[in-house]
């Protein structure tokens, strides 16, 4: 009975790494919906994978040490009350060696990760290491507002000579809004301002690892960039109240003229007079 | 209540003025009505197991609120079975604003009222004088009024499923503006303001009990008792208090703040401009980081107050299954003390993408990677105590080595939150809650159950059903891994937490059948529970009587009768060694008690 | 009473798992309709598809209406599949009696409603109740609350005064959700399914209406309260009953109630006319200096009287809304100060320096509100008192005040020179 309970507790950590093996072929990995598959959908997003897979790598060999020892444990010490069984247990209080040995190896090895990982933290966190492309100032893509439950983008308007003109923390009358639908350049990275309407919320696109909350009475900065052009998904991974899981989004990367235009035509819709261009055209709600 | 039976090893007791063993515990010679020996009992072994049955309830009451979350993902917006009829307004269903409640209220309750009363309120209680060789504790009817104070603190949470709003709903972290504004969430009104009595009660509660057990475990140890001859329980129990005392008035301050803030009009968590449900913008001035910062402050060293002393009983429950020594006592120790001291400089690691200074949170980040190493230690210490040791394979050691087993992938899991980037990945998804959930759940309370198996006997003088014990184990830990092992997938699909219903985004879709095999896992766990009510109950009446050390264990609690009567021991102990000295090839048996005088050839001092 | 009101509502309309279709109603509720022609041989017909809701795909159900009926218990016919450039429509197996030329189909019965049904139980019950009345659990804690659909009537449309919400205007809430409110945006829904959730919605109206109005005409005589009252005046109880139900043998409830009917459904085909939506008779005016101040001075008007309820500032804090207020439809005053909602709610008018704009922010959106009113409100039409270069200047004018640099109550100097923004849509 007792080498059932052995196996019980080996049969487990088994599983487990099983199903962290098959994984990604089940599709219980990384997001896979996206244009660019289960691959991060941004340059930082890869560093994030990389880390996140470096990490796994450690604690998974711990993790199979580990259980290889419990399981050595429990086996032996199962064995050891087997009838007939003389051996005698071992009697010891510890050994220094030892846990100096199983103290520094994992100081070094976790420091090591501390210290591995703070240039990707800089980059996504401290503005002095943000692109250069996205330093306040130039392009700063939309404010968007996170509010129970939904996301108001409002975009600085496009210049007469067909750029986006500078952002204003006022709003504009050139300004162009939209609701749960925020569009960027592809492969640019851009800077959007991040704000809250009334409580807590968080920004979270997966595809591309960005998660950033949206802290009431602070204007963040948080900047992106889409590897690919396509639609990516933008949620809310911060409780909000009831309509948490409804503030669902998405993300639009679009190749840079193409994403003027439709920033234009975005204009030329929100300024519709109802009077119809062409005798086909009807001025129902668009 | 007790009789004394000269138990084997232990030196008969000479009259001590106080034990007469009477069955009653009247011991001092003093009459006690049923109300001063059952209800308001100044006895710390009563009130142990008063904070350890009425924990025991809020367990079911909290994994109900769970199974509600757990229906919810699985069968979404369906009528919920059996449970339903308790919101049949609704015809049964789980409404959005209703699933916020109940995940708040599930984390609320099993936080405040099972865990952190289990640990220190019920063992701790139990424990610690019988563990150091004391009568009482310190400060018994101070140790009353922190078993009495959970009942308002129940009433109060209690009182929030009542209130509009069904309940707080803004997180067991309540985070402002979502609990302080009255229109943000259904329950943020009277719902949330009950919340944070109940919470404020909870702290009183805690706050008491821990100044009783560091002045005990300080001032009442028994002759020879010296610190580092005290059980490893005994030094979680200790430093867990010091982590309580020195934490937890932020919260309780936190706590006022909000509740100024809520009724009096302060806006200490509430900027300026917000406007909530087409209400009036608000003045503000305050800002809702600063609650966050309050919170963790308490709420980081909490999770350790949640662990260390399930960590200690492990230790002991450990070497005694074994028949070996702890290996590596005194690193043991300062790994307890290590994490405890790391863990109050680690609190922003919650914070990460909060908005926080980068540079604050490069520090966090380091402080939170390196705690793991403590914790890295104590692992391979009781995998090194059960090393070469002859292993008894009951109850209790089951659930021993699934504390050590459920720690490794909790502690692990851990790791990944430390690192940064990787975190403002999986921050706020299911990573982190299968994280907490195998460090709360597969370790804390898993020792918890062993705990209750190993000193039940000593509580009630009966043994409890081992088959039961095997059986509610067997269930238990198949569920429990089923339905929260697959929680590290989900995170790393990136599916967010309370989500009533993640489905509505197309990259979570393919999830369901995986949310429902755990929900399935659940509800077994889930009424697995019902095996351990019944095991604990039954054989409180109907148990195989004991003596005083039916595990043979050496600690000072076996020396006394099963259940010690008043004042626990028929003489005052004298300890002439450690607490784990087992199999000791220069002593005739395979265990060794605290008190026993006799000198082994080679001179043995716990090191 | 009660129970012939129920009765008929769901003869009518069905519960929600079994959702009836009364092909009265001006709904789309089907996937397809078609008429069969000529050339119709066996399993294979020729069709005129003359409503078509979505695709025709296999499996769906093909149902006869009017003219040849299927004998009763014959196996449901099926579509194999649809060739839509020769018209052919291929059924799995050839009907049981054979289908003539000239035959009414429908492909995919009820099919938008039952899909309508599902995702309004999905997004919408909780908030907007089961039969649409806006009192679903999550209601209770929402401010302004969610629409009653049951009065048919919609606040932000495209359509004229006294007409009823066209369909485009639902789909345009539920794309852009409500700002301001905690109707939220449902862009990420696809066009056929916001489509399926108007019809439902549609007809979550007209069924709540129904029910209305079938009060309304018994209530005076049959209402619990109104019998008391008789009993009072000498009637005996079973008399009245008895009365009852002579008048609903002799069919002379129904007639009135379908006569009411009628008019609910008049209502609503009319609004989907094209005729009804507002079109302006001229091209938006350039938002100059000159528009605006000319805007300005019409909202100040003593005329128009905008500042009644929208304040002088344009803060919403006119002197209606602490003021008693006469009730429009029982013309009885409202007991507490403030502006009332048709539906009984108490109404800010809008702040409009918020530059948060209910209906939509585009010009036409404005130019709507004005020239209609925002019906169930006391916002009213004025489309018949201004002139079109009026009404442009006030649009202007309202699209400017959140951009008005100065506070309210400061200076009667013309506005500075901001830059002129740009107005006319770039062709």
């Amino acid at each position: 009975m007792k080498r059932f309970w052995c196996a019980f507790f080996m049969f487990w950590p088994i599983l487990a790494f099983y199903l962290c093996w098959i994984a990604p072929e089940m599709n219980w990995w990384f997001p896979s919906n996206g244009p660019t598959g289960m691959k991060a959908a941004s340059p930082i997003g890869a560093r994030i994978d990389d880390l996140f897979y470096m990490i796994l790598y450690i604690t998974t060999a711990t993790f199979v040490g580990t259980q290889i020892a419990l399981g050595y444990v429990l086996f032996k010490g199962a064995a050891m009350t087997d009838e007939g069984n003389e051996e005698k247990v071992w009697y010891s209080h510890g050994s220094h060696s030892l846990e100096v040995i199983w103290t520094i190896v994992p100081a070094c090895i976790l420091l090591f990760i501390a210290l591995y990982q703070m240039d990707v933290v800089k980059e996504v966190r401290v503005k002095t290491a943000f692109p250069e492309a996205t330093k306040q100032g130039t392009v700063i893509l939309a404010e968007v507002t996170a509010r129970q439950f939904e996301w108001r983008i409002r975009y600085p308007g496009i210049g007469p000579d067909g750029k986006q003109l500078p952002y204003s923390p006022q709003p504009q009358p050139t300004d162009i809004y939209t609701v749960n639908e925020l569009v960027c350049p592809t492969n640019i990275p851009v800077t959007i301002i991040l704000q809250s309407g009334d409580v807590q919320h968080a920004f979270f696109l997966p595809e591309l690892r960005v998660k950033q909350d949206a802290v009431p009475g602070l204007d963040i900065p948080v900047w992106f960039q889409a590897s690919k052009s396509g639609e990516y998904t933008l949620l809310c991974a911060e409780l909000c109240g009831w309509g948490h899981y409804k503030m669902k989004a998405k993300l639009v990367a679009r190749p840079e003229a193409e994403h003027l235009a439709y920033l234009q035509e975005l204009a030329r819709r929100q300024n519709y007079d109802g009077v119809p261009e062409a005798p086909a055209e009807v001025a129902k709600g668009e | 209540m007790s009789t004394v039976n000269p138990a084997i090893g232990t030196e008969a007791g000479h009259g001590h003025a106080e034990e007469h063993g009477h069955g009653d515990g009247h011991g001092h010679g003093h009459h006690g009505s049923f109300i001063s020996t059952y209800v308001f009992s100044t006895d710390h072994k009563m009130i142990g197991k008063q904070f350890l049955i009425t924990t025991l309830l809020c367990l079911m009451v909290g994994g109900a609120l769970a199974l509600g979350v757990r229906w919810q993902l699985a069968f979404r917006w369906e009528a919920m079975p059996f449970f339903g009829q308790l919101f049949s307004a609704q015809g049964g269903q789980i409404s959005p604003e209703f699933y916020t409640m109940l995940v708040t209220m599930h984390a609320s309750v099993m936080i405040f009222l099972v865990i952190i009363p289990i640990l220190a309120g019920a063992f701790g209680n139990f424990l610690i004088p019988l563990m150091i060789g004391a009568d009482d504790m310190a400060f018994p009817i101070l140790n009353m009024l922190s078993y009495w104070f959970m009942w308002p603190a129940i009433f109060c949470f209690g009182a929030s499923f009542f209130c509009a709003g069904n309940g707080a709903a803004s997180g067991w972290t309540s985070y402002p503006a979502l609990s302080a504004l009255q229109e943000a969430a259904p329950g943020s009104g009277m719902a949330q303001t009950w919340w944070l009595f109940g919470l404020t009660f909870v702290g009183f509660s805690s706050m008491m009990g821990s100044i009783n057990y560091m002045t005990t475990i300080i001032n009442m140890r028994a002759p020879g008792m010296t610190l580092f001859r005290m059980p490893l329980t005994i030094w979680a129990m200790f430093i867990t208090a010091i982590l309580q005392s020195f934490a937890l008035p932020v919260l309780t301050a936190a706590g006022f703040m909000m509740v100024a803030d809520r009724m009096l009009g302060t806006t200490f968590f509430i900027p300026g401009g917000i406007v909530v449900n087409d209400g009036d913008p608000t003045v503000g001035g305050g800002q809702t980081l600063l609650w966050q910062h309050l919170f963790w402050f308490y709420s980081h060293p909490a999770v350790y107050i949640m662990l260390l002393p399930a960590m200690g009983m492990v230790s002991d429950m450990l070497a005694c299954m074994s028949r070996k020594p702890i290996f590596g006592y005194k690193p043991m120790v300062y790994s307890m003390a290590a994490i405890a001291g790391l863990g109050f400089i680690v609190w922003g690691h919650h914070m990460f993408t909060s908005g926080m200074n980068p540079a604050l949170g490069m520090t966090f980040m380091v402080s939170t990677v390196m705690i793991a190493l403590p914790s890295a230690v104590k692992v391979f210490n009781w995998i090194g105590t059960m090393w070469g040791g002859r292993l008894v394979f009951n109850t209790v050691m089951l659930n021993s080595v699934a504390f050590v087993s459920m720690f490794i992938v909790g502690g692990l899991s851990g790791i990944f939150m430390a690192a940064v980037p990787v975190d403002i990945y999986i921050h706020d998804t299911y990573f982190i809650v299968a994280h907490f959930h195998y460090v709360l759940f597969g370790a804390t309370l898993f020792g918890c159950f062993g705990a209750i198996q190993f000193w039940f006997p000593k509580m009630y003088g009966r043994m409890m059903s081992e088959r039961l014990g095997k059986l509610h184990f067997f269930l238990t830990f198949i569920g429990f891994n089923g339905t929260f092992f697959p929680m590290h997938l989900l995170g790393v699909s990136g599916m967010p937490r309370r989500y009533a219903d993640p489905y509505l985004h197309p990259y979570l879709e393919h999830l369901l059948p995986m949310n429902q095999f755990m929900t399935i896992c659940a509800i077994l766990m889930g009424c697995a529970q019902f095996i351990l009510l019944f095991n604990f109950f039954y054989s409180r009446r109907c148990g195989e009587e004991c003596g005083r050390n039916p595990w043979n264990a050496n600690g000072l609690e076996w020396t006394a009768p099963s259940p010690p009567g008043h004042g626990n021991f028929e003489s005052v102990p004298n300890v002439y060694r450690g607490p784990y000295e087992y199999s000791d090839p220069n002593h005739s048996e395979d265990f060794w008690l605290q008190t026993d005088p006799a000198k082994s050839k080679t001179p043995k001092t716990a090191h | 009473m009660k129970d012939y009101v129920r009765t008929t509502v769901d003869q009518k309309f069905g519960a929600p798992h079994q959702i009836r279709v009364w092909d009265k109603l001006p709904l789309k509720p089907h996937a397809a309709v078609a008429t069969v022609g000529e050339g119709s041989k066996d399993a294979t017909l020729s069709v005129q598809v003359s409503e078509s809701n979505r695709d025709i795909v296999e499996g769906q159900e093909v149902a006869w209406i009017g003219g040849t009926t299927m004998p009763a218990g014959s196996a449901p016919v099926t579509v194999s599949s649809f060739d839509k450039e020769a018209n052919l429509l291929q059924l799995v197996s050839a009907p049981a009696t054979a289908a003539k030329p000239g035959d009414k189909i429908v492909i995919g019965p009820g099919e938008v409603l039952t899909h309508g049904r599902m995702l309004y139980a999905e997004h919408c019950q909780h908030c907007h109740g089961t039969a649409g009345d806006g009192k679903g659990p999550t209601a209770q804690y929402l401010n302004p609350r969610p629409r009653d659909y049951r009065k048919g009537i919609f606040k932000f449309t495209s359509t004229k005064e006294n007409i009823r919400a066209h369909r485009g205007d639902l789909g345009r809430i539920i794309e852009e959700g409500i700002p301001g409110t905690y109707m939220p945006s449902f862009k990420l829904l696809k066009p056929a399914e916001s489509a399926a959730i108007v019809e439902y919605v549609l007809f979550l109206a007209m069924r709540g209406e129904t029910e209305y109005q079938l009060h309304r005409l018994l209530e005076s005589d049959y209402s619990e309260a109104a019998i008391a009252t008789r009993v009072e005046g000498g009637e005996t109880r079973d008399k009245i009953l008895a009365e009852f139900v002579t008048r609903v043998k002799e069919g002379e409830i129904d007639e009135e109630a379908t006569a009411r009917t009628d008019k609910m459904i008049g209502d609503w085909t009319t609004a989907q006319d094209p005729e009804s939506a507002i079109v302006p008779r001229e091209k938006r005016y350039a938002s100059d200096e000159a528009s605006i101040a000319r805007g300005r001075e019409l909202y100040l008007s003593n005329n128009l009287n905008c500042v009644a309820c929208h304040g002088e500032a344009g803060l919403g804090d006119g002197i209606q809304t602490y003021s008693i207020t006469v009730d429009g439809e029982t013309q009885k005053p409202n007991l507490e100060p403030g502006l009332y909602d048709t539906w009984g709610n108490k109404l800010k008018p809008r702040n409009l320096r918020l530059g948060m704009f209910r209906g939509g922010r585009r010009p036409i959106d404005i130019y709507a509100r004005i020239e209609a009113g925002i019906k169930g409100t006391p916002m009213p039409a004025f489309g018949a008192k201004l002139t079109e270069q009026q009404k442009w200047d006030i649009v202007n004018y309202v699209l400017y005040l959140p951009h008005e640099p100065r506070t309210p109550g400061t200076g009667i100097a013309p506005a500075p020179a901001t830059p002129a923004p740009k107005t006319t849509a770039s062709k």
